[in-house]
């Protein structure tokens, strides 16, 4: 049988004790009390001790008993307040007037003869004085009286005795060592060695811990730096930039004609502020005029400068996709972009105003619609989405287009994301001669099927 | 996009296949099936195809792809003796008309449905809403020409569709369903748009609403088409698609003269397609036999032109084909994406993070290992939460949005404690300590800078703790840095200092300002961190966008 040492050491006075109070029990072990009584239950758990409790009531003097104690009770104030007699009108201007000459023509000690209080007596001390005085002693009546004065309260006090068992006895005679137990170990226990005379208390392992909450990367970040982690893998160089643009670069320089409703207050987030044009703009001008120097119609009419210098919160990141080709006409280029994007929507389950955008472009001097789709497979592949087709697509600054689909149980296919070739339209004015390869996707939509979401503003 | 209803019956009929092969097939013609219901399918057509805004243009792709008639459709086009006017006064209105007459059609109610599901997709995609392109559909023969289209004052009358009294223009603009819906194309302009006959009649009001005179119904036998608008290319766009969808539903077209010239010209237009550079941007290795073949299916007409060039006409109907990669698309799709080999190209390359995300990373490895845990709020905020509950005055460099879609989002932030406290308020209710950070783009004046923000809430949250974690973060970070009286008015007063580098402020921390707190309604005391991570890397800022 495991005891602590303090159990020990109780068990151990007990035997020559038989019976006592942890006060004295306190005393001789040099613990609280309180602590005695905790030894004890864990002793009378295990059979080895009987802890009795029992509860006394005691009346203790309140603060007007203990005053009256002292200065006397109201009756006896009055009482020796007047001599023989005196009228009931003066006797009101006493403070005690109202209780005392009632308690004087109780206990007798006074009558009414004519208006006036006349003494009768001595007025030998009352059973009610005396009372107050012992009040744990008085009758039974006079604690009632006492208590309804309220005089007195009654209080209650618990009080333990402790004794032995035959079974503690028995376990005491068999011999206890009374080696400490050790909760903490200090430094010096362990660099003494004193460690090794020690007894190690033992822990109750069923008993759950106090919860701890860890510092944690947020979920989503961490599904963006495993995104950023593959196409960093697949050679890929990551971009990053403003999320203020023109609205040359958001729509213009990607061939978005200047009448498309999407540009509109209604579906992007306009800002106060002009844009300045960058050089060689008037390259994207003729394009969407008249198709520049390529084989294109363009989309006619006139391009205002003017509606291109609007500035916009970035509905994608392409245009700093855009933005990295011009800087960069020669090839090879292989870049990736994860950032947010913003669409003037309502907050729904389905949408949000702000939302993460991943895209890759590579250009090269022989890449094609092939390799295209061999990227497409080759990331969604490394995401987790094993069986990836393709189906046309439109996207204004893509020829071809294609939009990828991924299985997903339960689901089927899911359309995720888009992809194509970057129209001559968009590359052309900046110099590039290459095919520029270019893919994105929504990070929250593929949060969501890997989480597992049904409403996309659990993810933030 | 919009959406297209394709009846079945019509649909086979036209199509010559069933059901179940044509669903098969849609999306790999390029596009989303919506729902498939009793009767009909719903299809969503890409925006540039609006040659398939039609159960008639649908099906006439259909049988090219499923092989059932291949090559170009032949559209003639015979003389009517019809002839149209225009008046100068519409020359800064509404100047640009096409029109066509369209004989011997057999509009049952399903073709009816289908032509003006056609135009109601062309109002949208094409006319941009009727202001840049608007259609009208007349019964030809309630009416005598020659036409004139001109600009009429607001106070002539006629009896506009489902009605059943004269309305003056100025009345259909206030009171007709169609008027409140598009006045505001015209209402400014000195003179309203119409069309009427030899006799006064009117045909249209455009781009608002016909006359019930030519309403179109089952008996309708010959059609004329008005097609108005501000920009020519677009205006003849929609009448040839309009025209072709007509032909193919079993009419057949006259042209109509407008101010000489004849019209619709429902020619195709040619061009020589490079064999070698289409199947290089495709990585194919088709022969010019094979293009051609393809292209036939995707309903062009195509003829081999020598060993590297297919000459290819390209139906009047197809608007998209701006470029020669749009025709090279049309070689992919016909070949069948799931016939190209996913291939990796060879393209060498060593990949590089971003240093503004390799700063986050790092930065986050720290934090969390504080004991922090990250959070991603929005980036658009609001005045209230930025400056008014943080008790600082706003920030004359945040950039605000011009037309927001609510309250609370009505700037771009320009720091990130605001919202780390915004959440303290949210998760009030919740276990303490709660200590939770962030690192993101703010927007100051035009540009994009990163900040990073720390808040830690628990009864014994103070100073000492927001000084402990910051001077934890400089040093994990490698920077030296003393520290300054704030006066922040976010912090208590005494209880607040400024993170200074190289004699530069560049962040805060200390105990918010328990006015903060009685305005984020948190009742627990906060510690705080903001810092600047372009001013303490100030290699990493961002060039102006």
């Amino acid at each position: 049988m495991q005891l602590t040492l303090n159990e020990k050491r109780l068990l151990l006075e007990l035997v020559k004790k038989e019976t006592t109070t942890p006060e004295e029990m306190g005393t001789i072990l040099d613990r609280p009390a309180d602590s005695v009584v905790q030894y004890g239950g864990l002793l009378s758990q295990k059979g080895l001790a009987k802890v009795e409790r029992t509860v006394t009531t005691t009346l203790i003097l309140t603060g007007e008993g203990s005053l009256y104690l002292k200065e006397g009770l109201p009756e006896r104030q009055l009482y020796n307040s007047f001599s023989a007699s005196t009228s009931i009108a003066d006797l009101n201007s006493h403070p005690h007037a109202k209780i005392g000459l009632g308690w004087m023509k109780r206990l007798g000690w006074v009558k009414i003869e004519a208006g006036k209080v006349v003494k009768t007596g001595d007025a030998a001390t009352s059973a009610i004085e005396a009372g107050l005085k012992n009040p744990d002693t008085a009758p039974a009546d006079v604690k009632k009286d006492l208590l309804k004065r309220g005089l007195v309260t009654e209080e209650e006090s618990v009080r333990y005795t402790i004794s032995i068992t035959d079974e503690g006895r028995k376990l005491a005679s068999s011999g206890i060592t009374l080696t400490g137990e050790t909760g903490t170990l200090t430094a010096g226990q362990i660099s003494s060695g004193a460690w090794k005379d020690l007894s190690l208390r033992r822990y109750d392992i069923t008993k759950r811990p106090r919860p701890l909450w860890p510092g944690k990367i947020h979920p989503y970040q961490r599904m963006i730096d495993e995104m950023r982690r593959i196409l960093l893998d697949m050679g890929f160089t990551e971009l990053h930039g403003s999320i203020i643009q023109g609205a040359f670069w958001n729509f213009d320089a990607l061939f978005q004609p200047q009448d498309h409703p999407a540009r509109e207050m209604q579906d992007t987030f306009h800002l106060a502020g002009e844009q300045p044009l960058p050089k060689g703009w008037e390259k994207v001008r003729n394009m969407h005029e008249s198709g520049g120097e390529t084989s294109s119609t363009g989309w006619g009419g006139n391009w205002d400068p003017e509606k291109a210098k609007a500035t916009v919160l970035r509905t994608h990141t392409t245009s700093l996709s855009i933005q990295h080709l011009a800087a960069h006409p020669e090839p090879p280029v292989k870049a990736f972009c994860i950032g947010r994007v913003y669409r003037r929507e309502a907050i729904d389950p389905t949408h949000l105003p702000e939302f993460e955008q991943l895209e890759g472009i590579v250009m090269d001097t022989h890449v094609n619609f092939r390799n295209l789709l061999g990227y497409l497979k080759e990331f969604y592949g490394r995401m987790g989405f094993e069986s990836v087709r393709f189906r046309p697509g439109y996207f204004p600054y893509t020829e071809p287009s294609v939009e990828p689909e991924v299985f997903i149980d339960d689901l089927g296919w899911v359309e995720l994301g888009g992809a194509g070739i970057f129209r001559e339209e968009v590359t052309s004015p900046w110099g590039i001669t290459c095919p520029v390869l270019a893919w994105g996707l929504g990070v929250s939509r593929v949060a969501m099927l890997r989480m597992g979401l049904t409403d996309l503003r659990e993810l933030y | 996009m919009p959406v297209v209803s394709l009846p079945y019956k019509y649909l086979e009929r036209l199509c010559g296949s069933d059901r179940k092969t044509i669903i098969d097939h849609l999306p790999m013609i390029g596009s989303d099936i919506e729902r498939i219901l009793e009767d009909q399918v719903d299809v969503e057509f890409f925006p540039s195809r609006v040659d398939l805004y039609s159960t008639e243009g649908v099906a006439r792709a259909m049988r090219g792809f499923l092989g059932i008639e291949t090559g170009e459709e032949i559209y003639q086009v015979n003389p009517s003796s019809i002839t149209f006017s225009v008046d100068e006064n519409l020359r800064d209105v509404r100047p640009y008309i096409g029109s066509a007459v369209i004989r011997d059609v057999n509009l049952d109610n399903e073709a009816i449905i289908s032509l003006m599901g056609v135009q109601e997709a062309l109002h949208w995609v094409v006319g941009r809403g009727r202001a840049k392109v608007a259609i009208g559909v007349h019964d030809l023969d309630k009416v005598t020409p020659p036409f004139r289209y001109y600009g009429a004052p607001v106070s002539r009358s006629f009896i506009p569709l489902d009605y059943d009294r004269e309305m003056t223009l100025a009345e259909i603009m206030e009171e007709h369903p169609k008027g409140r819906d598009y006045s505001h194309i015209v209402k400014d302009k000195p003179v309203m748009p119409l069309i009427e006959d030899a006799n006064g009649n009117v045909l249209s009001f455009p781009p608002i609403i016909n006359g019930e005179l030519t309403r179109v119904t089952e008996s309708s036998k010959n059609l004329l088409l008005d097609v108005t608008g501000t920009d020519e290319r677009a205006v003849m766009t929609a009448l040839r698609v309009l025209c072709t969808t007509l032909i193919t539903a079993g009419g057949r077209c006259e042209s109509v003269e407008v101010n000489g010239v004849v019209m619709p010209d429902l020619s195709p237009s040619l061009r020589n397609i490079d064999v070698p550079s289409c199947n290089r941007l495709l990585g194919t290795g088709f022969s010019a036999e094979e293009i051609a073949g393809i292209l036939e299916k995707m309903r062009y007409g195509a003829e081999k032109a020598g060993d590297t060039t297919v000459l290819v006409r390209i139906p009047c109907y197809r608007a998209d084909i701006m470029h020669e990669w749009d025709v090279y698309e049309d070689v992919a799709i016909g070949a069948g994406f799931s016939n190209l080999d996913a291939r990796l190209p060879a393209t060498f390359a060593t990949g590089h993070e971003h240093p503004v995300n390799a700063l986050a990373s790092a930065i986050r490895d720290i934090c969390t290992g504080l004991g922090y845990l990250e959070v991603m709020p929005f980036t658009l905020s609001n005045e209230d939460v930025m400056y008014t509950r943080m008790q600082r005055e706003p920030d004359p460099a945040a950039l605000r949005v011009l037309h927001p879609i609510s309250e609370e989002q009505t700037l771009v932030r320009t720091d990130i404690l605001p919202l780390l406290l915004d959440l303290l308020r949210i998760n009030k209710r919740r276990e303490l300590p709660q200590r939770i950070f962030h690192t993101g783009d703010v927007v100051l004046s035009m540009q994009t800078f990163q900040k990073l923000a720390l808040a830690s809430t628990h009864t014994g949250a103070d100073f000492s703790e927001a000084f402990a974690t910051a001077d934890a973060l400089m040093r994990e970070l490698g920077i030296f840095y003393t520290t300054a009286e704030s006066t922040d008015p976010a912090f208590i007063p005494g209880r607040a200092a400024d993170i200074m580098v190289d004699g530069m402020k560049t962040g805060t921390f200390g105990e918010i300002h328990p006015g903060v707190l009685n305005r984020f309604d948190i009742d627990q005391p906060v510690s705080g961190i903001e810092i600047d991570l372009h001013l303490l890397f100030p290699g990493q800022r961002e060039t102006k966008s």
